[in-house]
């Protein structure tokens, strides 16, 4: 906290986390003492099986639920015991869910959708931010297109919009090529690759062994505990090789 | 103190915003409604059937009430009714005794400052009346003296009516109504001729003016003869001897009343706290009488406007709960993106005001529809919408939709977000 160099750069720190459900009268312990440290600009993805709790630990660092015990500082705010109208605002600021089910609205067209956000941060320039976040996903043409005019892979990258309107300090997906086919997954995965370079902190949860190895850090869970936490070099390795321009990477 | 200024603080902020929100959650509500029309018409048919029914029936009772009252004013507001009443409740049978007389008459004409005018007024027998081969029966017959007209407003305007002297002698003249007339199959020009009547002669020396109807009741199917005449003729009908009286100015009625009362009283020689044996109808007393009648009437109808209105109002809360049901995604999705309670919650209550609005609005137009078409109708009075009846259906169904959308919209902002997301 003393050097505020450092603070920033480590954008999350969770400190032995643990979650624990009940369910009916059995108590689940999803999560059993989770510690981890991620900086700015890092590229991770969180792995593991059913049940390992990655889900939990998504949901945890998205500030769509709280820790059962330990502490949760993002970006140096304690965020652990917060109340749900104050989660909400962070999830609304700092933080840029992908789904798997890209989740757009139905009759709205892509431009309002990727508005939403900001409708609730109550941001100016909404318009002007919203095509900026299209451009950069490559659909400007598409911006008044509804969601049932667009294909798979147009729908995720508005929804990728959708998160990155607020330029949040985080982009949290969840499995987000599970409903694509391998070729527009790839272009789902450059698109990251690209935004990551120009500096934006994703957080991929996926059980892709193929997803997994793009990104620079490799998280896995089992049984509600870190299993190993290993840096990617191949992911390291490919950035170098990753296109330069959005234009290539969707192409 | 602070924590007065946190409320104010608190409450101004949520002023504010939901302003900024409204207009967004209108056209989200907007976009909602017009994805599931036909799901949306049917549910606010309730509202849409309460709203219309309510501002037809209280336009027609209101057109009906204007329309009576201006009946009421035309007739005169100064002038009362003094009848003979039977303190017991017995109808008298057969020949009884007359409780009022000319004598009665004379005194009040005497004794009571604050009268200026007097009728004997009787109720002859229904006649039928011929002029050559056209016969108009069943036509009401009114004994009157020559201030009747001044009292009542109804004046003749062909020939003339008749005068003191025609009631001295209980001359055999009559006064046609238009209507009468029109049956007769007759013009102006029957004033100087003469119409048989029970059986007698009378000589036609006027005609009265067009009063039209109320309330389906013809003004101008009726003929007026000397009261003198009439009691000569149907001794009996002394009994229902009645009187006329007009008040200096519509403020002396009540003194004229109690006037009355105190001559009439000591007349009959009634002992205090013996009942009067006469009653006296004011006009304006059947005015007010008739104001309440239209308020009980209109508060009878406003108990059925807030049934249907539950009814209706139910069928939202309904629907409303099916929409958040079937939206539960949508609700964990604007919640992962920064949406919170209060924001879902002033979203789906919009859509349920916005919703009973509309079915108001359509409710509204449906009903000018109908008094448009009612009022198409050849008999029928004057009738408009008024606008604080707009104004306050349209309110009524906008509160509807806060009432009954406020359990789904706590239901829908009470979720939580990851459940949400992973409903099916």
């Amino acid at each position: 906290m003393s050097d505020n160099g450092k603070t920033s750069a480590k954008l999350i720190e969770l400190t032995n986390l643990e979650k624990i459900y009940r369910v009916g009268t059995e108590l689940i312990r999803a999560l059993r003492g989770v510690s981890l440290t991620i900086a700015e600009n890092e590229y991770v993805a969180i792995m593991g099986p059913s049940g390992s709790g990655k889900s939990t630990l998504m949901n945890i660092i998205g500030c769509l639920d709280i820790p059962t015990s330990g502490t949760y500082s993002l970006r140096g705010q304690d965020v652990s015991k917060l109340s749900q109208s104050r989660l909400a605002r962070i999830r609304g600021r700092q933080i840029g869910f992908v789904f798997q089910t890209f989740e757009l609205l139905p009759r709205t067209t892509a431009l309002k959708n990727v508005q939403l956000p900001l409708m609730y941060a109550q941001t100016s320039n909404k318009r002007k931010r919203a095509m900026h976040a299209l451009e950069l996903v490559g659909l400007t043409d598409r911006a008044a297109h509804r969601p049932n005019q667009l294909s798979g892979g147009q729908k995720q990258r508005v929804a990728i919009a959708r998160a990155l309107a607020q330029e949040p300090d985080i982009i949290l997906a969840d499995e987000p090529t599970g409903n694509l086919d391998s070729k527009t997954g790839e272009e789902i995965m450059n698109i990251f690759d690209w935004l990551n370079d120009k500096g934006q902190t994703i957080i991929v949860v996926t059980h892709e062994k193929e997803i997994a190895a793009r990104c620079k850090r490799v998280i896995r869970l089992l049984d509600g505990r870190i299993a190993s936490d290993e840096l990617n070099e191949r992911g390291l390795r490919t950035s170098a090789e990753r296109p330069t321009s959005m234009a290539r990477a969707v192409s | 103190m602070r924590s007065v200024i946190h409320i104010l603080v608190v409450a101004a902020t949520f002023v504010r915003e939901m302003v900024a929100g409204s207009a967004r959650n209108v056209a989200t509500a907007f976009v909602q409604i017009w994805a599931n029309k036909g799901r949306s018409i049917l549910t606010t048919l309730g509202i849409i059937i309460a709203v219309t029914s309510t501002i037809t029936v209280v336009s027609l009772v209101q057109g009906f009430g204007d329309h009576m009252t201006k009946t009421f004013r035309g007739y005169g507001t100064q002038y009362m009714v003094v009848r003979p009443y039977d303190p017991s409740g017995n109808h008298r049978h057969g020949v009884g005794r007359v409780t009022l007389d000319m004598g009665d008459l004379e005194a009040i004409r005497a004794e009571c400052p604050h009268i200026h005018r007097s009728t004997p007024f009787v109720y002859a027998r229904d006649g039928t009346i011929t002029y050559g081969l056209e016969t108009a029966e069943e036509v009401p017959v009114r004994g009157v003296s020559e201030q009747y007209q001044t009292i009542r407003n109804f004046f003749v305007d062909t020939g003339r009516f008749f005068g003191p002297i025609d009631i001295d002698s209980a001359a055999n003249v009559i006064v046609l109504g238009r209507t009468v007339l029109k049956k007769l199959e007759c013009d102006d020009s029957i004033v100087g001729q003469y119409v048989e009547m029970y059986g007698e002669r009378f000589l036609v020396i006027g005609i009265l003016e067009s009063k039209g109807s109320n309330m389906g009741d013809d003004q101008d199917n009726t003929v007026m003869i000397p009261y003198s005449t009439a009691t000569n003729m149907f001794p009996s009908q002394r009994r229902y001897f009645q009187f006329l009286v007009e008040a200096t100015s519509e403020e002396d009625i009540a003194a004229a009343d109690w006037e009355m009362t105190r001559v009439l009283r000591t007349r009959h020689r009634l002992e205090p706290g013996q009942p009067n044996d006469f009653r006296i109808s004011r006009q304006d007393q059947t005015l007010r009488e008739f104001d309440r009648f239209r308020n009980i009437a209109s508060g009878v109808l406003g108990g059925i406007v807030s049934i249907s209105l539950l009814v209706g109002g139910i069928g939202i809360m309904n629907i409303m709960l099916v929409s958040v049901t079937e939206r539960t995604r949508e609700i964990g999705l604007r919640k992962s993106i920064g949406g919170r309670r209060r924001d879902i919650m002033l979203q789906f209550l919009t859509e349920a005001v916005v919703l009973c609005t509309l079915g108001g609005a359509v409710g509204v137009s449906l009903a000018y529809v109908l008094t448009y078409i009612a009022s198409l109708h050849p008999n029928m009075v004057p009738i408009s919408v008024p606008y604080w009846t707009v104004i306050l259906a349209l309110g009524c169904a906008a509160g509807t939709g806060v009432v009954f959308g406020i359990i789904p919209a706590f239901k829908a902002a009470i979720l939580h977000p990851i459940e949400a997301l992973r409903h099916e």
